[in-house]
């Protein structure tokens, strides 16, 4: 290498970075997780060499006409399958791709395995859930929880069959007091989503429904495919009421179940879960009972306790109040000695007054000395020109009565006079 | 409280109303903040009301009506097991 040649130590640029095969591999790793499509798959091939060693996995390759990927399917899962890898096999794999650091190597971990045929409907099965997922259908948020004592509800089933019976046997046992509304439909084949839907509406016009259970027996993945209709879905959400849906058996899960407001296992148990235990009934009532006796009693109890306890409070201030008697006596005597005493004044006043009244009035005045003078017609003369010259007048004094005419009048004021 | 209900009038009462309301006097009865005289009256209606609820129990049978299959929404009950009603 030539002297002009930087080394490496000397040159501008960045030196690069060295990874471990193992950094590297981690680095693919995590780049693989974090890949939402490739955490949850489903991929279509054809297998090839299945191996089953003593671990209890199974190893396979899956390829189609251009390519191969490598697939597992661990002990546990393996277990569940309905189907066994097997040597050409045309397979829809449902699973995640991770990296295997140790091997530097990545490859599907499979869940589930479903021969091709069978495939489409899972694929359908699976867009359809992403896409009504996404937009929230399946919220638990939705959900509505059930009436606690429901009075009317709807069910729509075949009216042939061991469906209808059993919830009809479930709800008389249980809870006979319940109105059954039955809205039939066909629950099978290519008519069974719209009649589904019509059987649907037809209890939603019901204004007195408190909730629906929509309801079939088991089935093939096929036969029970009509409760994977958009529309069944669709209408089961706009459901005015809450919808209980109990479709085939435990494992059978729909999209119609994803729906529901609340998802029975079976039939039967959709029935069982739609209305309250009325066999514990008569006990609940028996104690309602028995608690308002009791309380009853309670009370009528407390009641004495509380008469006593006053009647005992009485006893116990007893001499109070005959010192409270006596107070009262004392009050009167000093009301009546009071009362008394103002009457003596009272009545010096009055004679007081009545001497006075004596003194002003007209006898005592005439006792005095003085007269009142008394024209023929009556009048009190009080001034000279009310009695002319010659008039008669009768003049009053204290013991008796002059008659006398008047000779001659002075109009001189009386005070004057008597001055 | 309300005022004591004929027979007639208890029997077409929804029953889990009737519950509701021997329950409302239970707690009632024992929150104990009501007079005697109406202690008694509450008693009363309240054993009145369970005796009410036993007998809609003990005589009940479930009614079915089945909606018509033509799809007409509220088309007329055709099931054998029609309903009465209340």
């Amino acid at each position: 290498m030539g002297i002009e040649q930087p080394t490496l130590w000397d040159s501008t640029q960045v030196a690069p970075r060295i990874l471990h095969v193992s950094d590297l591999n981690r680095r693919v790793r995590s780049l693989l997780e974090g890949d939402p499509t490739l955490a949850d798959v489903w991929v279509e091939g054809e297998v090839s060499s299945p191996s089953f060693p003593a671990s209890g996995h199974c190893f396979f390759t899956l390829k189609d006409a251009t390519s191969q990927l490598r697939a597992v399917i661990f002990r546990e899962e393996l277990a569940r399958l309905a189907i066994r890898p097997t040597h050409g096999a045309a397979v829809v794999c449902h699973g995640r791709v991770r990296a295997y650091e140790p091997q530097g190597i990545y490859q599907l971990y499979v869940y589930d395995l479903t021969p091709a045929g069978a495939g489409d409907l899972h694929a359908q099965y699976e867009a359809l859930r992403m896409r009504l997922a996404a937009e929230g259908l399946f919220d638990e948020a939705r959900k509505r929880a059930l009436p606690r004592w429901p009075r009317r509800l709807g069910v729509v089933t075949s009216p042939v069959g061991a469906v209808w019976r059993d919830i009809g046997n479930v709800l008389r046992r249980r809870y006979p007091l319940i109105e059954l509304v039955l809205s039939p439909s066909v629950v099978q084949g290519p008519t069974a989503a719209p009649a589904i839907v019509r059987a649907l509406q037809r209890l939603y016009a019901d204004d007195a429904l408190d909730l629906i259970i929509l309801a079939r027996g088991g089935g093939s993945l096929e036969d029970l495919w009509c409760f994977n209709d958009e529309a069944v879905v669709r209408s089961i959400v706009s459901a005015p009421v809450p919808v209980v849906v109990g479709v085939g058996h435990e494992s059978d899960v729909t999209l119609s179940d994803f729906a529901a407001d609340l998802r029975a296992p079976t039939p039967s148990a959709a029935a069982e879960l739609a209305v309250p235990d009325g066999t514990q009934l008569p006990a609940i009532l028996g104690r309602l009972r028995d608690r308002a006796s009791a309380a009853l009693l309670g009370g009528v109890a407390d009641r004495q306790r509380h008469l006593e306890a006053e009647r005992r409070a009485l006893t116990g201030v007893a001499p109070d109040l005959s010192a409270a008697r006596q107070r009262v006596a004392d009050l009167v005597d000093r009301g009546e000695r009071a009362l008394g005493a103002s009457l003596q004044r009272r009545r010096l006043t009055v004679d007081g007054g009545r001497n006075a009244l004596r003194a002003l009035g007209p006898a005592a005045t005439l006792e005095r000395g003085y007269a009142v003078a008394r024209l023929a017609d009556g009048r009190i003369v009080r001034s000279p020109d009310e009695a002319p010259v010659g008039s008669p007048l009768e003049v009053v004094v204290a013991r008796g009565r002059l008659d006398t005419r008047v000779e001659g009048t002075h109009a001189d004021r009386a005070e004057d006079l008597l001055g | 409280m309300t005022e004591p209900a004929t027979d007639e009038e208890l029997a077409a009462r929804p029953f889990d109303e009737l519950v509701g309301e021997l329950q409302r006097i239970v707690q009632a009865l024992e929150a104990g903040n009501v007079g005697l005289e109406e202690s008694i009256e509450l008693y009363k209606n309240g054993l009145r009301l369970h005796a009410a609820c036993e007998e809609r129990l003990r005589a009940a049978e479930l009614t079915i009506t089945e909606l018509g299959r033509r799809g007409v929404p509220g088309a007329e009950p055709a099931g054998a097991e029609e309903a009465t009603g209340g």
